[in-house]
């Protein structure tokens, strides 16, 4: 992994198109601002992990049919 | 072309049919290519992926949810679903949709970065 250090507001730019800024810095707490294309998707971590643990587990769910469902309806938002 | 499923033994298609997601799908980036399956009688559709049949996701059109989901022109947005023999332990994904253009046969999957749309929504309530 390539390490660099920044000050406060500094940035660093990935390819052409992406631009990382550094924003704030408190204890333990750094605020990064990010620039990129529409089309790159930018994730926290452990969203992306969740995200993919929870399509793992519908992709094995699938002989899980429910059955008796008759009596419960969607549940909608407002 | 043919492919053997889980659910539906062995499907054949035209392929045409194919839906082409070019980065993926969240922890499945190898796969691009998938056959989007619903059978009349059920609620659910199945993304089905034609490179890995064995992969195949349980989804719903999230339409049927939320009528003010946010939308991609042109695309409609699909929860994936964790299915269970209880159905109130059935959950979607309304965290990171699916959202796939019928005309154009592509697909592609991204995070809606807001508190009101969970990655485990209870898809059934007990009907009153």
């Amino acid at each position: 992994m390539l390490i660099l250090t920044r000050k406060l507001n500094e940035e660093i730019k990935i390819g052409s198109g992406i631009t990382v800024k550094i924003i704030s810095i408190s204890d333990n707490t750094v605020k990064i601002g990010i620039d990129a294309p529409q089309n790159i998707q930018i994730v926290r971590t452990e969203l992306y992990d969740k995200v993919k643990e929870s399509s793992l587990q519908a992709a094995k769910s699938i002989k899980e049919k429910p059955t008796g469902f008759s009596k419960l309806k969607i549940k909608k938002i407002d | 072309m043919k492919i053997k499923t889980q659910q539906f033994g062995e499907i054949e298609f035209n392929e045409d049919l194919i839906i082409y997601f070019a980065e993926g799908l969240f922890g499945f980036e190898h796969l691009h290519k998938y056959l989007l399956v619903k059978t009349d009688e059920e609620l659910f559709y199945w993304l089905t992926s034609v490179e890995q049949p064995e992969i195949s996701f349980p989804m719903i059109g999230i339409r049927v949810i939320d009528e003010h989901y946010p939308s991609v022109e042109n695309n409609e947005a699909f929860g994936i679903v964790i299915l269970n023999r209880n159905p109130k332990d059935v959950k979607v994904n309304l965290k990171a949709p699916v959202y796939i253009n019928q005309d154009s046969k592509s697909g592609f999957q991204k995070i809606i970065d807001s508190d009101k749309y969970p990655i485990d929504y209870n898809l059934f309530i007990e009907e009153k």
